[in-house]
């Protein structure tokens, strides 16, 4: 994705007084990760890994005010919140160009399970980033025989797994050296992968590659399975126990899984319910451990079934 | 001759009058009808498919006729350009540039523009009760006027034949 596109992509969602304040900074969007607005607070982002507050040469900084708030949701929701009530109920809305907007504000409780968020009082959009051949240093080791193995990326937020995971998506239905290019089913719950947009990916996710956008994971991965006969299934973030049967069945029917989870090791993985017996029945036939110590995108470690290190030294992905 | 002729002038031109009224009448029953059935429309297509407001316009503005189309096309630009800080500041601007053609009452008028300052702000839920809301007080607007025309159409035609002989007889 091109800078200009992925500023514009960004500005057009800012309400105009944030939208100037940006503007004034010339800023290289492709190294902006984050903006926040907190009503009553500085606006604050994250660029270049360090966070800044904005006006960054100015004293007088830029406080973010309740009608900016407001027309920041407006913006991001293209005037339809009721569109995104499954998504605010999660507390983040994905835009054009697979961005996250997350949200928190007065959660409104029926039958003790969230339904909707109301006033809306903090905003963080993360960017997305796009990083062509960022999983090339680990395909050699996550491939046998040309084939992908079952993989699970294990990583605590911010350290790159969905950029990771979009890149070996993209890898995997090309094909290359490690790789031979198959079909890949990938299961977008929250758009972000593909960055969908009318139901067309944004992102380069290969050629033989079919997306469902918007889905349910557990669902998805079926009806994927079903419908597509995808040999790779792709999925972000897994976490509740329906995924974790989904994934068993998926690898139960021949696809191979890539898949992404919340951890920051292999041990905590491991203590995780339902996930953890997966692991200790040696499902998933590789792991990729991320971390974010200097920059997003280290490679902690890669370990096989066993637990056995693959790769001992610490090295960037990206 | 001439005056039977100027009679016979005036007596076509005020029954055409009242005639063209007539149609008139009904031409906004069916105006009204309309607005409902493309409301109608939006609704589903928000019920059904859940997309956004640009989403759910484009694909009616495909199945509407003019100017409703213009309308929602021209409502689909501004809404992804994002021209404004609130959805209902575009939907009363757009009915007063594309849809004033349709000399709707200022009641109609102001109804339907009242509807924009809630589409798209609700969870599902309220704005279906919102939408329904709306589409009641339509349903009772259409029934007034349908319930006047059929009289008023009678008497608007009657009138201008009548109109024609009394101005004759005033003139000769």
């Amino acid at each position: 994705m091109d800078a200009e596109k992925r500023k514009s992509q960004i500005l057009q969602v800012l309400a105009k007084s944030v939208r100037k304040v940006l503007e004034d900074e010339r800023l290289d969007f492709t190294y902006l990760q984050e903006i926040r607005l907190r009503i009553g607070q500085p606006l604050r982002m994250i660029y270049r890994n360090e966070e800044k507050t904005l006006p960054v040469t100015k004293k007088e900084k830029c406080i973010v005010t309740k009608e900016e708030v407001r027309e920041t949701m407006e913006y991001i929701s293209h005037y339809s919140l009721y569109a995104y009530e499954n998504e605010l109920k999660q507390g983040f809305l994905t835009i054009e160009g697979g961005h996250r907007a997350g949200v928190t504000g007065k959660v409104i409780v029926e039958q003790g399970k969230v339904k909707n968020i109301q006033y809306i009082s903090s905003i963080n959009i993360r960017m997305s980033h796009e990083i062509l051949g960022c999983s090339e240093k680990i395909l050699p080791y996550i491939t046998k025989n040309r084939q992908v193995c079952h993989t699970l990326i294990i990583s605590p937020p911010r350290c790159g797994k969905t950029t990771l995971i979009r890149d070996l998506v993209r890898q995997i239905s090309d094909g290359n050296t490690y790789v031979k290019g198959c079909t890949v089913g990938v299961v977008d719950e929250r758009s972000e992968l593909g960055g969908c947009y009318l139901g067309v990916a944004q992102n380069h996710l290969g050629s033989r590659t079919d997306v469902l956008d918007c889905c349910p994971k557990a669902e998805g991965m079926i009806m994927l399975i079903r419908s597509m006969a995808p040999q790779v299934i792709a999925v972000d973030e897994i976490g509740t126990q329906e995924d974790i049967h989904a994934i068993e069945y998926a690898m139960q029917c021949g696809c191979k899984m890539i898949a992404s989870v919340h951890s920051t090791s292999m041990e905590e993985a491991k203590k995780k319910p339902i996930l953890g017996e997966l692991i200790r029945r040696k499902r998933f036939e590789r792991y990729v451990v991320l971390q974010n110590e200097e920059k997003p995108g280290e490679i902690q470690g890669i370990y096989d079934e066993r637990g056995s290190m693959l790769c001992k030294e610490c090295w960037e992905a990206f | 001759m001439q005056r039977v002729l100027g009679s016979l002038l005036i007596i076509t031109a005020t029954t055409c009058g009242g005639l063209l009224y007539a149609a008139e009448l009904k031409n906004y029953l069916e105006k009204l009808l309309y607005i409902r059935h493309v409301i109608y429309l939006i609704q589903g297509e928000m019920e059904y498919t859940n997309a956004p407001l640009s989403e759910v316009f484009g694909k009616i503005s495909m199945r509407v006729k003019e100017p409703y189309r213009t309308w929602l096309k021209a409502m689909v630009q501004e809404v992804e350009e994002r021209r404004e800080q609130g959805f209902a500041k575009i939907w009363n601007r757009s009915i007063d540039k594309y849809l004033c053609e349709l000399h709707l009452k200022s009641t109609h008028s102001i109804q339907l523009k009242e509807l924009g300052t809630f589409l798209g702000q609700l969870d599902k839920e309220s704005f279906r009760h919102t939408m329904q809301m709306y589409l009641n007080r339509l349903e009772l607007e259409i029934e007034k006027v349908r319930e006047g025309m059929a009289s008023k159409r009678r008497i608007s035609s009657w009138l201008g034949v009548m109109g024609g002989i009394f101005l004759v007889v005033v003139l000769l």
